[in-house]
């Protein structure tokens, strides 16, 4: 360890080297405890002072509460026990398209992007903000649709559902 | 005057613009809250010169970029067309659902017409209440079995019913059709969610066949399980057969048909060195070529011997040996009722392993071949 010695006054810099070889400091050791290791924040939204951020049911619900109270966003078969083929290939696409709805569907996604695959037709689901015309709305999804088989090489589906308002998404406050 | 005319359409526009009335008439020469912006209209005036207007009305000015004559029609957004009510609440209770659901899709709350919940509310959100189906995700995530309804299934039976064909007769059980189809076929397909249906796994074949169905005798039976080696269940009968070497399943069933009737045509064959099979290969114990014949054969031989030279309770010696000759010949020894039955205990001894009617068996027969058994000792 080096220590850069700046100090004018003597008297620093023997204060700075006893807070160095100071034992506190030395035995200063990482938990290994399971009760501490356990992180229940992550992925979890923080509650305001005055209860003013909504949020919808998936935001509500914690991360280990997927499969028991919320259920997964992504159906496809690369967890199914041996299942080797096409798992990285899945998971990458599965981002691609996620990117793509949030930006083709841009600040009308009120839910999470939902990706069913099945044999070869992948089905994206979603609930949309009626914030532009329907047949703006009609095009982009057959744009979505036309685009996205090119890319991914299968054909896509997309099955949207619009909500009246954003407020009807709102499960909970915090 | 013209000027005069300019100033006081000028003020009107400002008026205009800035939301408090000036009245000016056409004698009255200047209104005191015009005077700031003198400079602006005298350069108005410069530059565009007075509007041509009836004596009659008031003078109107447009100074580019602060009037424009007519007053612009705002851009009034489109009305959105009003949102028709939701499919389900205009169907009736006859109508068929097949029709409106006629495969799969995601839920969609707006045209299934039961009420349905699907979440998990704790204490107070959502009023306790689990979220209904409108707006809901956790709907649209889970798979659904609307277009599978009894409905459907009898649509798709009626549709499929011109490519069936009866049962045919005779193989109502399963006993009869392992009769009939003795081999069994397996093959497996692998339905994944991929661009391609090819599998690598799905290259797999394997056979399954019961070796008593196959017509074998000892020999070929024998033979065909020295050559199948572990292939061979004996506890169910089966013969196993999995080829995986070639690329596709086709080449694989190949393979294993072929392999299968090699086996059974080359186990029927026997080849001369089969002859020099010895004791050491021999599948099974065989009595007959085994120690245990020579050491009974000396044992009734050397009884025998006593029995002449020696004065013997003749009550406890068996009786076979009386009616034995002095030397015996192998033949006759071996054809006695009572060597048959101890070749069998032994035989069965060391073929089936040590359990208690092996050896209780064994141990009767060793007792008739020693003793006079229906003598009181």
């Amino acid at each position: 360890m080096t220590l850069a010695v700046s100090f004018p006054k003597s008297g620093q810099l023997l204060a700075q080297l006893h807070v160095v070889s100071c034992p506190r400091l030395a035995t200063r050791c990482i938990s290994t405890t399971r009760v501490c290791e356990k992180n229940l924040r992550a992925g979890q939204h923080k509650i305001t002072n005055n209860r003013s951020k909504p949020l919808t049911y998936e935001q509500a619900q914690p991360p280990y509460k997927i499969g028991v109270t919320k259920s997964w966003n992504s159906w496809n078969t690369s967890s199914l026990y041996e299942e080797k083929e096409r798992t990285s290939e899945t998971t990458v696409e599965d981002v691609f398209i996620r990117k793509f709805m949030l930006g083709t569907f841009h600040n009308l996604m009120l839910s999470e992007v939902i990706i069913k695959r099945r044999q070869n037709l992948i089905v994206i689901c979603g609930l949309m903000y009626r914030g532009i015309a329907p047949r703006k709305m009609y095009f982009l999804q057959g744009y979505t649709e036309e685009l996205l088989s090119c890319l991914l090489k299968r054909p896509v589906r997309v099955e949207l559902q619009t909500v009246e308002s954003r407020k009807d998404m709102i499960f909970k406050w915090i | 005057m013209a000027a005069s005319k300019a100033a006081c359409g000028v003020l009107r526009g400002f008026a205009g613009r800035r939301g408090f009335l000036l009245f000016c008439s056409k004698n009255n020469r200047y209104v005191t809250q015009a005077r700031t912006y003198a400079s602006v209209i005298q350069h108005a005036v410069e530059k565009i010169g007075p509007i041509e207007i009836e004596d009659d009305e008031f003078r109107v000015l447009v100074i580019p970029g602060h009037t424009l004559g007519p007053e612009r029609k705002r851009m009034e957004r489109r009305k959105q067309k009003e949102v028709p009510p939701p499919r389900y609440k205009n169907m009736s209770t006859e109508q068929d659902w097949t029709s409106v659901w006629p495969a799969a899709q995601s839920f969609k709350w707006s045209v299934v017409p039961f009420p349905v919940r699907q979440g998990f509310a704790q204490r107070q959100e959502n009023q306790g209440m689990p979220p209904g189906k409108y707006a809901n995700a956790e709907l649209m995530k889970i798979p659904n079995f609307l277009h599978l309804t009894p409905a459907h299934i009898k649509q798709h039976c009626a549709a499929m019913k011109k490519y069936c064909t009866a049962w045919p007769a005779g193989l109502e059980t399963d006993e009869q059709c392992e009769t009939h189809f003795p081999l069994v076929v397996i093959t497996r397909s692998y339905l994944v969610d991929s661009p391609s249906i090819r599998d690598a796994r799905s290259r797999i074949v394997t056979f399954q066949v019961k070796l008593s169905s196959l017509n074998l005798d000892y020999h070929a039976r024998d033979k065909l399980l020295r050559l199948v080696g572990d292939r061979y269940e004996p506890d169910t009968d089966l013969l196993t057969i999995t080829t995986d070497r070639c690329p596709l399943k086709r080449q694989n069933y190949d393979y294993a048909t072929y392999l299968l009737t090699a086996l059974c045509l080359e186990s029927r064959k026997t080849e001369p060195w089969e002859a020099e099979k010895t004791v050491a290969d021999m599948e099974k114990y065989v009595w007959d070529l085994m120690e245990s014949k020579k050491s009974l054969l000396q044992s009734v031989q050397h009884m025998k011997e006593r029995l002449q030279s020696a004065q013997v309770d003749t009550a406890k010696i068996p009786k076979y040996l009386n009616e034995l000759p002095s030397t015996p010949a192998e033949e006759e020894v071996v054809n006695l009722p009572l060597v048959a039955e101890y070749r069998d205990a032994v035989t069965r001894l060391h073929n089936e392993g040590e359990d208690l009617s092996t050896v209780c068996q064994y141990k009767e027969a060793v007792k008739k071949l020693l003793l006079n058994v229906s003598a009181p000792l």
